[in-house]
């Protein structure tokens, strides 16, 4: 591996010793990223595991994982329980957004994050992850917009060092951020300051999909955000599926197609693997479990914990989700009926979308049905 | 919410940052209140508007009020949907118009804080959000609209942190920072209707929400606010039909224009 050349006063802004500057090297590190690509097995095989065997094999302690999908929309939620589950600790996390590091902070899971963005809009703030940066157990090692982490997984994907942006310019983000290096764009004869964003490289990611084959090529529905990027960076890419298909329904209809089969190590058949999040075309947000994550489970220290025994220690996978926490086959026809009138795929008119918000003081706390 | 009943400081914000869209324009949608005001301003006086989301929706058809910036009814029928780099590259290459962010911070040139409140990067009181898109859009957009609450915890003097850039530190630091764009046009609050003098880049009243004198904006922000030359406008009300399809039509469950109880 290169030596690289972070810029000093940032790292003494984010408080990262010169010693430690390892913790950086792999997310910038081509040549390795590259020997992983070219170590894969490149031959279309049956790659299907089981989730259990898929977090044991490709995620190891120290990893940069990254979070995909959207926060809470086409994210695999179910995976990272099970890396909670299998106790793997010391990961790096990554993603715009990059909601889910939050709960993963408290248990030594995720201990280091680059930030675009965490929390889940009008929810509330994520006191957890407040409480939690604050406290070490989580070090933030780098600041992003999303455009700009956007872009350095796009480099990857495009085959290129890094890209000339014009975004975080001027900002404090800059300041938080050895990654990025502000530069004169070469072709202009007058100053003209851009934002050099290198290629990003991920050790690990774990990408939910509406269909796969058994070699890995993946069919996305709706919002791809980053991840066809970052499929084509991560030196091991995990699919999980809502289901699996034989390939010749990907080769009849190529429409979505995103992620071709080179690019992935497994491919897990994981029906509500999204949960507690949404699936475009199939699943809407469990609505109360969100705003209680952030009302209740995340604002006060502690309550994590009881997060920690119903979702962890209480579900063995998403079926036991569904049928202890949501409400069973009654939650699987309501979220589906939503999901499907809010795209205006099913008539929407007489489907109800008023549900009653969780709050502190709710008379139905445990109520997450809708 | 019964039909008489004056717009709410929420409705009124909403109604503010409507009419700052024109017929014909593409939007950038942050969450919360501007979804609000696109869907309101696509529904009243703006039916060929464009909105585009982060999570890389463009141009849904109308529908439920989204509950998220990344859910279903972003990108409802939507003929195709772009990857983040995408949807943001649009907005540097001039295909974007106008874009509607919040804040937890702003101040007098603009400049917007989503990182943190009180104290440092490493010893704050409470961490937020971060970026997110905030600092895409405040980069790029040809016109930045901000749109929040005001009163001096909001209003500040100094940001805890620059998440995003307005107009830096004022005259051309903008463009000299290598930014493209215009930066702020306005800011909406629940007091008035800002903009920044041309040649200082200072946040100026241009209107105030009736019953909000100068006086009370000036209280409710940390820094000098500059005033025009002459009368200070009062800021139009929404008339009855526009108040009526806000709280039928746009946000029925009251989603974001409802006032906390």
């Amino acid at each position: 591996m290169g030596k690289f050349a972070y810029n000093k006063e940032v790292l003494a802004n984010l408080r990262i010793d010169e010693k430690e500057t390892h913790l950086l090297d792999r997310l910038l590190d081509y040549e390795s990223a590259r020997a992983a690509h070219e170590k894969k097995n490149h031959a279309a095989v049956d790659k299907r595991l089981s989730i259990q065997e898929a977090i044991a094999e490709y995620v190891k302690p120290g990893d940069i994982l990254t979070d995909t999908g959207f926060a809470y929309v086409r994210t695999p939620i179910v995976s990272y329980l099970e890396i909670i589950r299998q106790n793997i600790k010391g990961l790096q996390n990554i993603g715009s957004p990059a909601t889910n590091q939050s709960y993963m902070t408290n248990f030594g899971i995720v201990t280091h994050s680059h930030w675009s963005y965490c929390g889940a809009e009008m929810r509330g703030t994520d006191r957890n992850m407040s409480r939690n940066v604050k406290a070490g157990k989580t070090k933030i090692l780098s600041e992003w917009s999303h455009g700009s982490m956007a872009q350095g997984f796009k480099a990857a994907q495009l085959g290129l060092p890094g890209v000339y942006s014009k975004q975080m310019l001027g900002s404090d983000l800059i300041k938080y951020n050895p990654f990025v290096k502000v530069v004169e764009n070469p072709m202009k004869s007058e100053k003209d300051p851009c934002l050099f964003i290198p290629a990003l490289y991920p050790d690990v990611t774990i990408i939910h999909v509406h269909q796969a084959d058994m070699y890995g090529n993946c069919r996305i529905y709706g919002p791809v955000i980053n991840d066809a990027a970052i499929a084509a960076a991560a030196r091991k890419v995990i699919i999980t599926a809502e289901e699996i298909v034989p390939p010749s329904a990907m080769r009849s209809d190529t429409k979505n197609v995103v992620i071709p089969f080179q690019y992935v190590d497994a491919v897990v058949e994981m029906p509500y693997g999204a949960l507690f999040g949404s699936m475009p075309g199939l699943y809407y947000w469990p609505r109360r479990f969100w705003e209680k994550m952030l009302r209740y489970w995340a604002y006060k220290e502690g309550a994590i914990d009881e997060w920690y025994d119903l979702v962890i220690k209480g579900c063995k996978d998403q079926f036991d989700i569904i049928d202890k926490m949501l409400g069973g086959s009654k939650w699987m026809a309501y979220a589906k009926r939503l999901t499907k009138a809010e795209e205006y795929d099913n008539e929407d008119i007489g489907v109800d979308f008023h549900y009653k918000e969780w709050t502190l003081d709710d008379p139905n706390p445990d109520d997450l049905s809708v | 919410m019964t039909e008489n009943k004056p717009a709410n400081p929420l409705e009124m914000i909403a109604y503010v940052l409507s009419q700052q869209i024109e017929d014909g324009e593409i939007v950038y949608i942050g969450t919360g209140l501007p979804m609000v005001a696109g869907i309101l301003a696509k529904k009243t006086h703006a039916p060929n508007l464009t909105l585009v989301y982060e999570s890389g929706a463009q141009n849904p058809i109308s529908g439920a009020m989204p509950w998220s910036v990344g859910g279903p009814a972003t990108w409802r029928k939507s003929p195709m949907i772009l990857e983040m780099s995408y949807s943001f590259g649009q907005m540097y290459n001039g295909y974007v118009d106008k874009a509607f962010l919040g804040y937890a911070q702003i101040d007098m040139y603009g400049n917007v804080n989503t990182h943190m409140i009180g104290g440092d990067f490493h010893n704050y009181k409470n961490r937020l959000t971060g970026s997110g898109g905030n600092n895409d859009l405040s980069s790029l957009a040809r016109h930045l609209i901000l749109v929040g609450l005001q009163n001096p915890q909001k209003f500040v003097k100094n940001l805890d942190f620059m998440t995003s850039v307005g107009f830096l530190n004022g005259g051309d630091s903008r463009a000299k920072a290598g930014l493209v764009g215009g930066g702020p046009q306005a800011v909406i609050t629940s007091a008035g209707v800002y903009d920044f003098e041309p040649e200082t880049k200072r946040m100026r009243i241009k209107s105030l929400h009736p019953g909000v004198s100068p006086e009370l904006a000036q209280l409710a922000t940390g820094f000098e606010l500059l005033k025009p030359s002459g009368e200070i406008p009062v800021t139009p009300l929404p008339t009855k039909e526009i108040i009526e399809i806000l709280r039928k039509e746009v946000d029925p469950g009251g989603v974001f224009t409802s006032m906390p109880s």
